[in-house]
């Protein structure tokens, strides 16, 4: 299907191919966007947006170039549309993924996992509860984005921060995550045991010296604020540092008032900010307990 | 598979449910649930939450469980869609669905059809579950009324008779 087929008046666009998905959000700019597993877009009602069957959607969950998941000795690579399910899967017996493969395995519930894929939950602006936007900061992970002006990549940071100026006319194609002899862990804390959105999110990465020293480690939260941030204050305090879980826990609570919790439905801002220490310290003691 | 699908002038859709071809002029952002159950007059799925939280819309598409409130029907085209009518051979339960009965398990049915359709597909897979095991599966499929001891119960009998 050529770009000037794929023209306006169409609800549902299927894209079979990378250059087709970008040239009918092209043709179709500037009101075209981007369906994937749809568990966002379609939930649009009761977010009582606008009429979300108004928007000419270019499908893009059935592109077998977005639904890769490459591993090598230096990094993984995933397409965008890989789901939860299959990040899990593939990442789940990797030692250096863990925290990666828990955010995941853990998110939402098993139906919705199977759906739902990496893309979509990064690119959902609006979504603050995101388990992938913190695992993959702390990860340290780069975003590669492609439009009709060509690919660009960027550090997970800066395309968090800057979303919703960059996703528009644009398509996430792949997340690039380096690896290393990194220790990681993704701690959420849901309302109930599983299956509802998690209060707040610490993921943490550490490389960690023979005798224990902390010699890089990288923590983001996420859940607390409307985007996931890293923690600066507290990774220059544990780095350098043996991982003590007593000590980032008095750490964490001398300094979690440096974030603004959000309010929302399932739980007030300042328990959000609250429950951060505790999440802090189960996080250093999964590190801890890691080979 | 390339698909123009026009707003306004309805392009039929083309579905296979429980092994038959069926056509569904509706929008092709219509909820899977709302086409199986208006259009095509299957109502074992429910329309409950319509937010992926309850699990009552619960189908298999393309041998996995999904929640049909969330599955737009345009995207649902081309794929095989199994319902929870699709259990039972002529009108006789499925041997979990028999053991549901046999346990007494099902209060109002609101759930039921969308955890047998969960259920279906995990033990499958798992065979032998443990408790803990159901409960994981069924962390996206939730009931009101029996308080789910029971239905693991009698998920566990059914899975360990001999
Ligand atoms: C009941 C429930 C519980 C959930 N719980 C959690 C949870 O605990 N943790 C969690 O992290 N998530 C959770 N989620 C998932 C999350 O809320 C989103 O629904 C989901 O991640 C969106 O992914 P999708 O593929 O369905 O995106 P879609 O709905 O297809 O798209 C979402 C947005 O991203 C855009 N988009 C999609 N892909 C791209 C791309 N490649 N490039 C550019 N833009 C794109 C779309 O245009 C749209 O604006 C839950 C979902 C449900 C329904
Ligand atoms: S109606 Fe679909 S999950 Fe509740
Ligand atoms: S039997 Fe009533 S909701 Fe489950």
């Amino acid at each position: 299907m050529t770009a000037s087929q794929a023209g306006d008046g169409q609800a549902l666009y299927v894209a079979t191919s990378l250059g087709d998905a970008v040239a009918a959000l092209a043709a179709r700019a500037p009101h075209a966007v981007p369906l994937a597993g749809a568990t966002w877009i379609m939930r649009a009602p009761i977010r009582q947006e606008r009429d979300h069957r108004a928007i000419p959607y270019v499908a893009i969950g059935a592109i077998d170039e977005l639904r890769r998941i490459d591993v090598n000795d230096h990094e993984i690579v995933i397409g965008a549309c890989a789901t939860h399910a299959e990040v899990a899967a593939r990442l789940g017996g990797l030692p250096d993924c863990r925290g990666l493969a828990a955010a995941a395995g853990n998110a939402a519930n098993p139906a919705i996992r199977r759906i739902a894929t990496i893309g979509g939950n990064l690119c959902a602006v609006k979504f603050a509860a995101s388990d992938f936007a913190p695992a993959l900061l702390a990860a340290g992970a780069r975003v590669e984005l492609l439009s009709a002006a060509g690919e660009r990549e960027l550090p997970m940071e800066r395309f968090l921060a800057n979303r919703s100026t960059l996703i528009p006319g644009s398509l996430l194609v792949r997340l690039v995550v380096p690896r290393g002899q990194m220790r990681s862990a993704h701690v959420r804390l849901p309302l109930r045991k599983a299956g509802d959105y998690p209060v707040a999110i610490v993921s943490m990465a550490a490389k960690l010296a023979p005798d224990g020293i902390a010699e890089e480690i990288c923590i983001a939260v996420g859940s607390v604020e409307p985007v996931a941030r890293r923690w600066p204050h507290l990774e220059s305090e544990m780095t350098g540092r043996k991982l003590d879980a007593d000590r980032a826990h008095a750490l964490a609570a001398a300094d979690a008032g440096s974030f603004s919790g959000r309010d929302a439905v399932e739980a007030p801002g300042w328990y959000r900010v609250q429950v951060l220490p505790a999440l802090v310290r189960r996080a250093v003691e999964i590190l801890q307990a890691q080979p | 598979m390339t698909a123009m699908l026009p707003k306004g002038a309805a392009m039929p859709i083309a579905l296979n449910v429980n092994g038959e071809d069926r056509i569904t002029l509706s929008d092709p952002l219509t909820p899977l649930v709302d086409v199986l159950r208006d259009a095509l007059f299957l109502t074992g799925a429910k329309a409950v939450c319509r937010e992926g939280i309850c699990g009552a819309c619960t189908v298999m598409m393309d041998g996995k469980p999904v929640m049909s409130c969330l599955v737009p029907v345009g995207i649902a085209a081309g794929h095989d869609i199994r319902t929870a009518e699709a259990l039972s051979g002529e009108g006789e339960p499925s041997p979990l669905q028999r053991a549901m009965l046999d346990h007494d398990v099902v209060q109002c049915g609101m759930c039921f059809p969308g955890m047998m359709v969960t259920l279906t597909d995990f033990l499958e897979h798992t065979p032998e579950p443990t408790r803990e095991e159901i409960k994981a599966a069924l962390v996206g499929n939730i009931c009101r009324c029996t308080g789910y001891e029971r239905l693991i119960d009698a998920v566990l009998a059914f899975a360990h008779r001999d």
